[in-house]
């Protein structure tokens, strides 16, 4: 039983993320006016893209992207999604902290194999944009750890069951200041400095071709799915079956593409000035008032 | 429509693949630059038949010469489209990479441009109007179904008189070739 | 009005050979002998026209003569100067204006690449636009685009019929 649910949650996680990504280019196709892609296009990329010769620059070339990949599916197996959860009795948020680390450093390592100068510029805006909303993020992960008294992020969901969101309660600014820090860690405008396509000719992805741009593609959807499912894990949840959960996400999700559709794209030192300033500002207030109101 | 139906996909998944999502590198010639932005915008929609504009030619596989092609130019497009991963197409648009359209007689633009690179599909006009360039994808899906889409193909095979016409015209290339040429050419 | 006219006097006073005509409203001509050329242009950048626009070639074949229009302009004044300069075909040479206007360096290598003039004192005459140019400078009167043509891209044989002798 165990391992059905081992094997089925980086699964599920896999579907959900490529739904995801098509219903993204679907979304903002309406919005254009247009009629967009069909919604399962980006499977049909991803097929398409292993059936292509990609060209290998090395051996970390390929090794940085399968460590990469596999650190996402590591963090997936932490996460309770809905009644789901493999790995509950270790660890907990720190363990996620510490992997979710392994996403950008993939990529960075292997980058710094191929030879292409937009790579490096593309991983130091990563570097420094995490930089930026890690501030925030580790402060907001420090107020509901100490409002709930536990590091395990299952016994965060199973006492927001009892009593009510984490959003109504006293971390009310948390839940504020993660919103607005949401569209960096996943990476759309405003904040889609990293693989910006006009200005650096795709960032980290300038050299992928083939079976290695697929697993990027891949590893793109799983981050989209991590980063969302924390956030409806801490503040707004978790959800008792996995169709509450999926629905949680999806609310949380079309509003990320709304805001995307709308806003161009900043700067780096624009994005590190707004990141520091108000998301910092309601994570110090959420920290305050729940330990006040405790 | 094609696209839905599962067992074609089961069966070959690779020209399925290779049909419905073509990206394209964004890289615009001559006249043409002004007639992309509006087949890939809102009014003439190309995402709906899969094309989407890449940023790099490592990620594309359709490669689209638009207008006519300057010797300057000429030697970015070899080197653009020699760094496209297998299998990958090129369609031709207007009457300038035919046989030299209006600059027949100019002394610094290539007039037949298939004998430097292999070319699938031609797009008559001058330029052709968007709905021109989607019956031109649509075109290239029926060819890459029966297999006729075999530009790649033909490069590889004829690589050695390719080289030879390219290297006549510019008087030596600073590339080496891309795949190996026989030795006992007099050289 | 009165400036200009006080314009074209101090010109002919000061350079001997020098004709300078109003052939329209705000166009003012200046044909000069080679000698005089960078002179005049110093003494136009002293007065107030101190941007070089372009440098432009004429080939008069019949005469057997390169003409060398250099116009310069003001920023607070309409009228538009044509300084223009006769030398010959054969062996063409003039010294450069790179000392007066910097940016004459790029019209100069243009006018190099495509008539064949030499500038003297140039530090990059360098093709700009051609590839493995062999043949006389391609905008002379006497260069036969047709036959270029013919010589060199209709000569180069198509691949398939390459391919299917052999």
């Amino acid at each position: 039983m165990r391992v059905v649910e081992f094997i089925f949650s980086p699964f599920l996680a896999f579907i959900i993320g490529v739904f995801f990504l098509g219903l993204f280019r679907k979304i903002v196709a309406r919005i254009h006016t247009r009629y967009g892609p069909p919604i399962i296009q980006p499977l049909l990329d991803v097929i398409k893209l292993f059936h292509q010769k990609g060209f290998s620059h090395g051996v970390l070339f390929d090794l940085g992207l399968i460590l990469s990949l596999a650190g996402s599916i590591v963090v997936i197996l932490f996460l309770p999604l809905g009644g789901l959860c493999p790995l509950k009795s270790s660890g907990g948020l720190l363990v996620i902290l510490y992997m979710m680390l392994f996403l950008p450093l993939g990529i960075a390592l292997s980058g710094g194999e191929g030879a292409n100068p937009n790579i490096s510029i593309g991983i130091s805006r990563k570097l420094i944009l995490s930089l930026g909303y890690e501030v925030p993020f580790l402060l907001i992960l420090l107020s509901v750890m100490s409002f709930y008294k536990t590091i395990s992020i299952v016994d965060i969901v199973n006492s927001q069951k009892e009593f009510h969101w984490t959003l109504f309660s006293p971390l009310f600014f948390s839940g504020i200041a993660y919103f607005m820090i949401l569209p960096a860690m996943l990476g759309i405008r405003p904040f889609d400095i990293v693989s910006a396509p006009q200005e650096i000719s795709s960032g980290p992805q300038v050299e992928y071709g083939g079976k290695y741009l697929a697993f990027s593609c891949i590893q793109h959807a799983f981050s989209i799915f991590i980063t969302i499912a924390i956030f409806v894990d801490l503040f707004l949840g978790g959800g008792e079956n996995i169709f509450y959960f999926f629905l949680k996400m999806l609310v949380v999700f079309v509003s990320m593409v709304l805001i995307h559709s709308v806003f161009p794209r900043l700067r780096l030192e624009q994005a590190l000035r707004y990141l520091w300033r108000w998301p910092t500002i309601f994570a110090f207030l959420g920290v305050i008032v729940s330990q006040i109101m405790r | 429509m094609d696209r839905k139906s599962i067992i074609k996909w089961i069966k070959e998944p690779g020209k399925m693949g290779h049909k419905y999502s073509l990206w394209a590198v964004y890289f615009c010639t001559g006249c043409g630059i002004i007639e992309i932005p509006p087949v890939i915008t809102s009014r003439w929609d190309a995402e709906r038949f899969g094309v989407i504009p890449v940023a790099t030619p490592r990620q594309a596989n359709l490669f689209m010469i638009t207008g006519y092609v300057s010797l300057k130019t000429l030697k970015a497009i070899i080197r653009t489209y020699e760094q496209m991963p297998e299998p990958k197409y090129t369609v031709a648009f207007g009457s300038c990479p035919i046989n030299g359209g209006m600059y027949w007689d100019s002394y610094n633009t290539i007039k037949h441009i298939d004998k430097y690179i292999p070319i699938d599909g031609w797009i008559a006009g001058c330029m052709p109007r968007p709905e021109a360039i989607f019956i031109a994808v649509t075109k290239l899906w029926m060819m890459i179904d029966k297999g006729a889409a075999t530009g790649y193909i033909r490069y590889r095979k004829n690589y050695k008189f390719y080289r030879r016409n390219q290297e006549k015209l510019f008087g030596g290339l600073l590339w080496p070739p891309l795949y190996p040429v026989d030795e006992n050419e007099n050289e | 009005m009165r400036m200009n006219k006080e314009l074209k006097r101090k010109i002919e006073e000061i350079y001997k050979d020098t004709r300078v005509e109003f052939p329209e409203r705000n166009r003012m001509v200046v044909k000069t002998k080679k000698e005089n050329l960078l002179p005049i242009l110093e003494f136009l950048k002293s007065e107030e026209f101190r941007q070089l626009k372009a440098i432009s070639c004429v080939d008069w074949i019949e005469e057997g003569e390169f003409e060398l229009i250099y116009q310069v302009a003001s920023l607070n004044s309409p009228l538009h100067i044509m300084v223009k300069v006769r030398i010959g075909r054969e062996n063409a040479q003039i010294e450069t204006i790179i000392k007066i206007f910097e940016n004459a360096q790029v019209y100069e290598r243009e006018i190099h690449e495509l008539f064949g003039v030499k500038f003297k004192g140039n530090p990059n005459l360098s093709p700009l636009f051609l590839e493995n140019w062999q043949s006389i400078p391609p905008f002379r009167k006497d260069f036969d685009t047709r036959e270029y043509v013919k010589e060199v891209f209709d000569k180069i044989p198509r691949v398939e019929s390459e391919n299917e002798k052999s």
